[in-house]
């Protein structure tokens, strides 16, 4: 389980070879409560909280991740063994690869994963929604169109040799892409929730504002499954090298965001969203963040979604989870030339 | 699996370390002497040899019982009862 730390004070040690959370209830009475490492996977701790060093000994013991983050869900650091997934041959091959045409070949394998999925949430929009079928077919055919252009700049143009070349126009289409896509996430949402484009650091919109926790997590648990499948997160194919980028994170999650979207989209059409969840930025007029009662809702709901909930993925009932891990080993092998072939597309 | 994990056990000290055994292997305690929760066979194996070691073969008793799911979905639960969601792992998240 995670354990999810953010309320000011909160405290976290060892007691007993077991992980203890202690913190100081209303009433000033200190609360503790201890949880078996064997059980404990993640742990997450926001800023203004207290951990113990002998807490990270036997977190690192039992593989258990322990992650800081912002109060927005983004994570800015996390403690890990200081031992490599796998082999260093994987990075090696990483690092060849993102300057060859295999970079090129995975960059666009990813991109169009990441429009397949955003198409097929369209379409399965389009099942209950009669009224909206013209809006949607329209952006259909336009997204349709995107994913054939990137298909097509990266393969039948023969003088890309690699991503750098093409890098601004694949960006560009993807752009394209995204926006087209939130337009007709906020044009079937109940009005109250609509949304206009795409607001982060700070998401001017409840939507906005789940969305970006959501991604945050996400961010989270991608890089754990790279560094797990012994990739280094830090060198991508698409996005910039630059300093403390995690590059390959922001290019390997693209097929996956569209789980996030997912998640989030139904909270708000299953109008499990109100008003208490999100409070104000301070200092910022419009800004919107997620409060506590709000990052319990999406975590516990996106939890289930990638942990209690299998689809079927190359011939297995798989929890997503399971799914990117396995995608991850597999660009891994693939790199180091163990298999053949590009996964599948993700289909959501 | 699910596990229950009850035991008799004389000496105060082996006791309390039986306890802590069990809280360690992953399971939550459910009454004084019962304890309840899932692990896999290697981790109950292990908590079967150390819970071995620490007991009075001659008075001591443990028993450990694997219970399936569907059953414990039948249990009928009265009072200040356990949490079932808990104790299958139900729960992936807790906030502090």
């Amino acid at each position: 389980m995670q354990l999810h730390i953010s309320t000011y004070g909160t405290y976290l040690h060892v007691k007993d070879a077991m992980f203890d959370v202690r913190r100081k209830g209303e009433d000033g009475k200190v609360i503790n409560a201890t949880y078996s490492a064997e059980k404990v996977t993640h742990i997450l701790l926001a800023t203004g909280t207290m951990l113990s060093t002998d807490a990270v000994r036997l977190a690192m013991r039992h593989n258990v991740d322990i992650v800081f983050i912002e109060q927005q869900g983004d994570p800015i650091g996390r403690v890990w063994h200081a031992k490599l997934g796998s082999t260093t041959k994987i990075r090696k091959r990483q690092l060849e690869a993102s300057l060859g045409p295999d970079g090129l070949r995975w960059v666009r394998s990813w991109l169009l994963a990441k429009l397949d999925n955003q198409l097929g949430f369209i379409r399965s929009l389009k099942k209950h929604r009669p009224q909206h079928a013209d809006f949607l077919d329209d952006k259909l055919i336009r997204t349709e169109a995107l994913a054939l252009s990137i298909n097509t700049l990266a393969s039948a143009t023969g003088s890309a040799t690699c991503v750098a070349d093409v890098a601004d126009t694949l960006r560009g289409l993807e752009g394209t892409a995204g926006r087209l896509y939130f337009e007709t996430l906020s044009y079937v949402l109940p009005k109250e929730y609509q949304f206009n484009g795409r607001s982060s650091r700070p998401a001017q919109d409840a939507f906005n504002a789940f969305l970006n926790y959501g991604y945050g997590m996400l961010y989270g648990k991608v890089e754990k499954t790279l560094m797990m499948a012994g990739l280094d997160p830090y060198v991508g194919f698409l996005h910039r090298d630059d300093y403390n980028q995690l590059s390959m994170v922001y290019d390997f999650i693209e097929p996956y965001r569209g789980w996030v979207d997912e998640v989030v989209f139904r909270l708000f059409t299953a109008k499990k969203v109100n008003k208490s969840h999100v409070s104000e930025v301070s200092g910022s007029k419009t800004g919107q963040s997620l409060n506590t009662d709000g990052k319990s809702l999406l975590v516990n709901a996106f939890n289930e979604f990638m942990d209690n909930d299998p689809i079927r993925y190359r011939g297995r009932n798989l929890v997503r989870s399971h799914c990117m891990q396995l995608d991850a080993h597999q660009f891994a092998n693939e790199l180091i030339g163990k298999t053949g072939g590009l996964p599948d597309l993700i289909k959501l | 699996m699910i596990i229950w994990v009850l035991y008799d056990i004389g000496k105060d000290k082996a006791r309390t370390k039986a306890a802590k055994r069990c809280q360690q292997a992953g399971l939550y305690r459910v009454q004084f002497s019962c304890f309840l929760g899932t692990l896999t066979q290697n981790q109950k194996d292990t908590l079967q040899l150390q819970l071995e070691e620490l007991i009075d073969e001659e008075t001591d008793k443990v028993y450990i019982f694997p219970m399936s799911r569907g059953e414990l979905q039948q249990t009928a639960l009265l009072g200040q009862a356990f949490d079932k969601k808990l104790v299958t792992d139900e729960i992936r998240a807790l906030f502090f």
